[in-house]
């Protein structure tokens, strides 16, 4: 019990981080997971913290009532992203929702009557570990039943081949809209988060740096399957941490090699639902091999 | 078994052209699928057979000329909508989902079938999960059409090519098709194979769907179609009977350049 709280003193903020950046991972997961990358993610989380700051700071509001608030946001800021985005093809759109990021840290520069400005906002209220637990676990269940449902079924297709899809009568444009609209709702809900997290929030907060880092977590952890981000997002941000405290200094270097590892031994990330089926496949063919040869010997 | 006039005429496609560049690979073509028939569409390679399909599927639109399904316009509809009429297909190279079991292929090919909505479904109604299994099961029954019910659970690319194959048609078929196009069914199979996939047509043209079949095996084609289009740089070269079609001296040329025509030879490869 002690060792854990030891353990907790010096990581629990880790941890802490890793659950918002799940939120991100998981947003970016919802695109990638209908064939859409796209970075729009970290607008969806400017839309939501900002929002979640003033309703909070300005109006009031309880911690709840903003998170719900951000949710709409994000999802309403992705509508909109959705309308322009889906016309272009894959690596436009890519490009497109890389300024789409430049362009939300000049927004946010030039708003300081909402935002804050250069200077950042402070954030009034702070969220305990455990209300971020309960809103993870939520947020994954839906992640779940998505995956578990025609919806999972579709994107999946979509993702794979869009043309053979279309042939099939899945709606490309349908699919990846509603996959829009999740990555805006998580989006948002993530902003909020870390929001209530850092308790300031600044142009930096939301730019480049969380670009990085939620699509490298998703990468590591799988784009393939839920869990895949949520994984990635827990060793992509813990990882440094703990390396830091064996060699200081050693963050971003950490980092840049665990991705370089995974990319290059595991493409598709550490979670990976085809590998299995690969696996099962080896495993029943030389089943099958052995039976034959089994036969063969006995006939 | 020569076409039978009293059929409607189901698909209708006058005057097509499709042009990549300065290249027509569709050039004024028109043919007439009729009523649950086996229709045959041959011709030598480049002959914009595949060219054709996926105008008639809507992943292409036409320059000029029209195709009509059924009493409706097929120009600029979107390939979903396509689908939505009653138009599915099989493709040449075999396109299944990476990454899916041979059953969720097939239940994804069901996509039109599903009567519950996907809100519905992601929220896990009764109605919603009962309709997930009458869709699970009906697709296990289109696998046992194809004699795939064995290997449901299995990864589908780690089967076999003809297996593949065997696979993409019990997809094509979960939609509950009208006409479904097979863009060369049998390409790597053996004869055995091949025959039980003629077979197969002659099952589903009996259960009134309309089959247009690319294929190669002449022998198939003379078996198993009742009829018979010949396609040569991308116009129309004979129509009608399938064994009439292939004795004729112009398709006879076409495909082995009886004239020792280098040129053409040289067009066909």
């Amino acid at each position: 019990m002690e060792a854990f709280l030891d353990f907790w003193a010096a990581y629990g903020s880790t941890v802490t981080f890793s659950m918002v950046n799940a939120f991100f991972a998981l947003s970016t997961y919802a695109v990638l997971s209908a064939g859409v990358l796209s970075f729009t993610t970290v607008t969806f989380a400017a839309v939501g913290g900002f929002l979640a700051a003033n309703m909070v700071g300005n109006f009031g509001l309880s911690i709840y009532a903003a998170f719900f608030l951000s949710a709409v946001g994000g999802g309403l800021a992705s509508a909109i992203v959705a309308t322009l985005f889906l016309r272009l093809e894959s690596h436009w759109m890519a490009l497109a929702s890389l300024a789409l990021v430049l362009i939300t840290r000049v927004v946010v520069l030039n708003a300081p009557g909402l935002t804050g400005g250069v200077y950042g906002k402070v954030v009034p209220m702070s969220i305990s570990q455990l209300d971020l637990l309960i809103l993870l676990v939520v947020v994954t269940f839906i992640f779940y039943r998505l995956h578990n449902s025609w919806y999972g079924l579709t994107a999946r297709a979509v993702r794979e081949d869009a043309a053979v899809a279309s042939t099939i009568g899945i709606s490309p444009f349908r699919t990846q809209f509603i996959a829009f609209i999740v990555s805006g709702i998580v989006g948002g809900l993530g902003g909020a988060a870390m929001a209530f997290t850092l308790q300031f929030i600044s142009p930096e907060t939301y730019f480049v740096g969380m670009a990085f880092t939620m699509l490298a977590s998703t990468v590591l952890g799988g784009s393939f399957h839920w869990f895949g981000p949520i994984v990635g997002a827990l060793i992509f941000t813990a990882l440094p941490a703990t390396m830091q405290a064996v060699v200081p200094a050693i963050e971003d270097v950490a980092k840049g090699i665990a991705l370089v590892l995974i990319m290059v031994f595991l493409p598709r990330g550490l979670i990976d639902p085809r590998a299995v089926g690969l696996r099962r496949a080896a495993k029943l063919r030389e089943e099958r091999e052995k039976r034959a040869a089994g036969e063969n010997a006995n006939g | 078994m020569a076409e039978s006039p009293e059929k409607t005429v189901m698909l209708d496609i006058d005057n097509v052209v499709k042009r990549f560049g300065g290249v027509a690979a569709v050039g004024g073509f028109r043919m007439k699928v009729r009523e649950a028939t086996v229709h045959g569409l041959i011709g030598p390679n480049g002959a914009g057979k595949t060219t054709l399909i996926n105008l008639i599927t809507g992943l292409f639109h036409a320059d000029e000329g029209t195709i009509r399904f059924a009493g409706h316009d097929l120009q600029k509809m979107a390939p979903q909508d396509i689908a939505a009429l009653g138009i599915t297909r099989t493709y040449q190279n075999v396109r299944l989902f990476s990454g899916m079991s041979v059953l969720e292929q097939v239940m994804t090919g069901c996509f039109l079938e599903k009567k519950s909505g996907m809100f519905a479904s992601f929220l896990g109604l009764p109605s919603a999960r009962a309709d997930w299994r009458r869709i699970r099961d009906h697709s296990m029954e289109l696998l046992r059409r194809v004699r795939m019910d064995h290997r449901a659970d299995e990864l589908a690319e780690t089967l076999s090519y003809g297996e593949q194959r065997r696979i993409e048609i019990a997809r094509a078929l979960g939609s509950n098709p009208k006409l479904i196009l097979l863009d060369e069914p049998t390409a790597g199979m053996n004869q055995a194979e091949a025959s039980e996939i003629g077979r197969l047509t002659h099952e589903l043209r009996d259960a009134g769907l309309t089959i247009l079949m690319v294929e190669h095996n002449m022998g198939l084609v003379t078996e198993f179609c009742e009829a018979c289009t010949v396609m040569n740089f991308g116009q129309l070269l004979a129509d009608g009977d399938p064994r009439t079609c292939i004795a004729n001296p112009d398709v006879q040329e076409a495909y082995f350049g009886r004239k020792n025509d280098a040129t053409r030879i040289q067009a066909l490869r």
